[in-house]
């Protein structure tokens, strides 16, 4: 078999990122080729690159012999590849055949030919086994397996030589993932090449026919065979760090703090489902899991930013629907949209700092600047937050600083919040996200102070080492359920990301007995 | 139980849905059965309201709305409001009326230029909105106010006065009359031409926004713009042809009072982009782009026409009209809102 992609020393730089710092990938036709790597190796922004919404700084790219540089999604198109993005890009309000000949209508001198479009739709449809949704169905309505195949029919309208679907089974059932299994062989036998992303290895095994591994947005294993690379040889492609992570040492306590957080049996329909965990005064508990798998849902409806059934209480009192409550009760988020949802841009550090208690230095409704300021150079100082200027705008620091920040407002009187209530329980979501690595081991110091503090800390992180170097205690999550809990110490990344990626378990057993 | 759940499941990709519920999904279906109460309202209280005189009387100011309607509900399909549509009609009459009567401009010539200057504001307010990608709220508010400014300006230099004259003693304006502002007699009732007009441009905006494939684009902008990017529709284009269709509509407008009445006021059209935006909103589209419908939006502007004269013929003091359009429009949102939610929760 030829190569029908072959992408070389792709290089992409973002403000601050070098998202992919030389990726190599080689595409035959005909074949399945499996990516894989670990949230934020760069696969979105490679595949972002194919398809035509990026383009690379450095690196070429050639499609069967020729040199290529698709400078927008038309032009990767008209070259026949065709991507399918996790969050299908269907426009709700058109109807099924609209959306699969959206931008390339059958249509003379500009007036659709509906009857036409629709037997097409009808044809793409049927031969990928939904006959039964009709082309004249608004999309909005259809669910988010029909959303899939409508998406898949897109694709093929465009008669792809090579089509890149990025978590295809994510939304769909076991029996759903059979058929979609079905079609891609049935594409591959006309020649067309498949790049899948996806992060069960299972499906990996069943539907690849070879694995490039990209880890920190290098290529670390080109063209692996996908049936029998061993488990453990992928998985340690994908963590193999050259990052060296520094962790506060975990306090030795001889009995455990009271319970501050509990959680019992909450569930978000399709999202999670009787999620039950507790956390304990001054202990740190790490929700480990991909992207989508629901943890972050799960902060939410702890905050009580989304509505969920099942109970939580903090110390032992109940916290409804609603993020007042739960603030008045004694709970903090440090949200993952850093600068969307948790900081005053224009604002200096002073003002971002102690906002949460602005009530505090309030008198007769004046506000107490001197004493603002005083609190808020204290946190400065204890936290290193440099430059350490009170009175600078916020957005001028970089991201470990802003986010220390954030974290300083809980410390300001030990964390009492506006109302009073003292802080008791932290909900940090993806708290080093945009941070430089060597700013990391500072905050991390930051959160175990916190928790020193007698404060109970709930982590979410896309970073398994930074779960497992952080936390206490961690919680394993796979699409919507707690399927392992464990001391941080007793669980290894291996291990983690086997559990999240459900690696089969005959593969595991023969594996372990390998090792 | 097996082969019920099977079923359950299948029927979950393919809701069908029953004709009735279909009907209450279409857009415009509030503001016909708004129109519909309306009308008999105002024919029981007033019977010169549903006389051959009294229809051709709210039939004119529906035309005029209704000219506007159609390509502002186009462009909120597309994701975006113009705001300075009102003061645009008054920019094209001046432009027109100036170029005649004070550079002795030939009519028809002067109408072309005034055209082009329409074709640029509106090409300037969408090129804006795409290159800068801030809404089109605050950029069209600036052309707003910045063509408000214009118009009276540049008049009160020209002509001393806040409005241009004399348009109706220039050559060719006979022929421009019978074109814009002329009449045509049906049963021995005398009907605005606009009310034509209106109808013709009603038909065209529907066939393009459902037959077309910028039709199509439309809705995919307004939809989901990253989503139609992705996909190849091009997005700038179809932004910017909405924006000049709607200062092309405000040109033919704005020509269409120049001509009618000879002359024109500097303030003309000022605050009259609201009432373009109520009716499309009136007629089923949404604030949030993506949904509507062009003959909804004409049936706003219908009711438009229907309660402000209709409050003249009931003997109601006019200065009510305000008032009903707000609770009219409230009403009209609401209804809206509660039939789709309805239509899409039985629908599941």
């Amino acid at each position: 078999m030829s190569e029908l992609l072959v992408m070389r020393g792709i290089v992409k730089q973002f403000p601050g990122v070098r998202a992919l710092d030389g990726v190599d990938l080689e595409v035959r036709a005909g074949e399945v080729h499996c990516l894989l790597g670990q949230n934020g190796a760069g696969k979105s922004t490679l595949i972002k690159i194919l398809a035509g919404a990026h383009l690379p700084d450095e690196g070429t790219i050639s499609l069967a012999g020729e040199e290529i540089r698709p400078a927008g999604p038309t032009d990767a198109i008209r070259l026949g590849i065709s991507t399918i993005y996790q969050e299908l890009d269907l426009v709700d309000g058109l109807s099924v055949a609209e959306n699969i000949f959206l931008g390339h209508e059958k249509a003379s001198l500009g007036f659709t030919r509906r009857g036409e479009t629709n037997a097409a739709a009808r044809d793409l449809l049927a031969r990928l086994g939904h006959g039964e949704i009709r082309p004249t169905t608004e999309v909005g309505r259809l669910s988010p397996a029909g959303k899939q195949v409508v998406s898949m029919a897109r694709a093929l309208s465009h008669d792809a030589r090579l089509i890149v679907m990025d978590e295809p089974s994510a939304a769909l059932a076991h029996d759903e993932v059979a058929n979609l299994f079905r079609i891609i062989r049935e594409l591959t036998a006309q020649g067309v090449a498949v790049v899948y992303i996806s992060h069960r290895l299972e499906e990996i095994r069943e539907i690849g026919d070879r694995v490039t591994v990209l880890k920190d947005g290098r290529t670390a294993a080109v063209g692996l065979p996908a049936r029998d690379t061993p488990t453990s040889t992928i998985v340690s492609l994908m963590t193999g760090r050259n990052v060296e992570y520094v962790f506060p040492p975990r306090p030795d306590r001889a009995e455990p703090g009271p319970e501050v957080l509990r959680v019992e049996n909450l569930s978000v329909p399709g999202v999670f489902a009787n999620v039950s965990f507790s956390v304990r005064a001054g202990e740190i508990v790490g929700l480990a899991g991909l992207v989508g798998s629901g943890r972050s849902e799960i902060i939410e409806a702890v905050y009580g930013a989304r509505k969920a059934s099942g109970r939580v209480l903090l110390d032992g009192r109940p916290v409804g629907a609603g993020t007042d409550r739960a603030v008045r009760l004694g709970m903090g988020l440090a949200p993952e949209e850093r600068k969307a949802q948790a900081l005053l841009l224009d604002e200096s550090v002073a003002r971002n700092i102690t906002l949460a208690g602005l009530g505090r230095y309030s008198r007769f409704g004046w506000l107490d600047r001197r004493r603002e300021l005083a609190d808020a150079r204290a946190q400065i100082e204890a936290l290193d937050i440099r430059p350490g200027d009170p009175r600078r705008p916020i957005k001028t620091l970089s991201g470990g600083n802003q986010q220390k920040a954030v974290l300083a407002r809980w410390l300001i009187d030990g964390g009492s919040s506006s109302s009073g209530a003292p802080l008791r329980l932290l909900l940090l979501d993806e708290p080093t996200r945009g941070v430089d690595v060597g700013a990391r081991a500072e905050l991390y110091a930051v959160i175990r102070r916190l928790a020193d503090q007698g404060i109970g800390v709930l982590l979410v992180s896309s970073e398994v080492p930074e779960v497992l170097g952080l936390a206490d205690r961690v919680l394993v999550i796979r699409e919507g359920e707690v399927v392992h809990e464990a001391q941080a110490g007793e669980l290894d990344e291996h291990r983690v990301l086997d559990l999240v990626m459900a690696a089969h378990p005959a593969t595991q057993e023969k594996e372990d007995a390998g090792e | 139980m097996t082969t019920a759940s099977t079923v359950k499941a299948a029927d979950e990709r393919v809701r069908s849905i029953g004709l009735v519920r279909r009907l209450l999904l279409k857009p415009e279906l509030g503001a016909v059965i708004g129109a519909v109460v309306i009308f008999v309202f105002f024919s029981l209280l007033s019977e010169v309201f549903r006389s051959p005189s009294g229809v051709a009387n709210w039939l004119d100011p529906a035309a005029t709305i209704g000219i506007m309607a159609v390509p502002v509900a186009l462009l909120m399909i597309g994701g975006h409001f113009d705001l300075s549509a009102g003061v645009a009609i008054g920019t094209a009459g001046i432009t027109t009326t100036i170029l005649t009567t004070q550079y002795n401009m030939v009519l028809w010539v002067a109408m072309a230029v005034s055209l082009l200057v329409c074709l640029g504001i509106g090409f300037l307010n969408g090129y804006l909105v795409v290159r800068t990608g801030l809404p089109s709220f605050i950029i069209t508010l600036s052309t707003f106010l910045g063509l408000q400014g214009l118009n009276v300006g540049v008049t009160k230099l020209i002509t001393d006065q806040v409005q241009v004259q004399g348009l109706a003693d220039e050559p060719f304006y006979d022929g421009a009359h019978a074109v814009f502002a002329g009449t045509i007699s049906i049963g021995g009732q005398d009907f605005q031409i606009a009310i034509l007009w209106w109808i013709l441009i009603t038909a065209l905006g529907s066939w393009v926004l459902l037959r077309t494939r910028f039709g199509n684009w439309v809705f995919a902008i307004g939809g989901d713009l990253g989503a139609s990017r992705n996909v190849g529709v091009p997005a700038a284009r179809t932004t910017i042809t909405l924006f000049m269709a709607v200062s092309a509509a405000a040109w033919f407008v704005g020509n269409t009072q120049a001509i009618r009445l000879g002359s024109i006021q500097a303030v003309a059209g000022f605050g009259q982009e609201l009432i373009f935006i109520v009716a499309a909103v009136i007629g089923g589209c949404l604030l949030t782009g993506g949904f509507g419908s062009v003959i909804g939006a004409s049936v706003g502007a219908l009711i438009f026409g229907m309660t402000s004269q209709g409050i003249v013929y009931a003997g109601w003091d006019s200065d009510w009209f305000k008032f009903f359009l707000g609770a009219m429009l409230l009403l009209a949102v609401l209804a809206n809102r509660f039939v789709r939610r309805y239509a899409e929760e039985s629908g599941k």
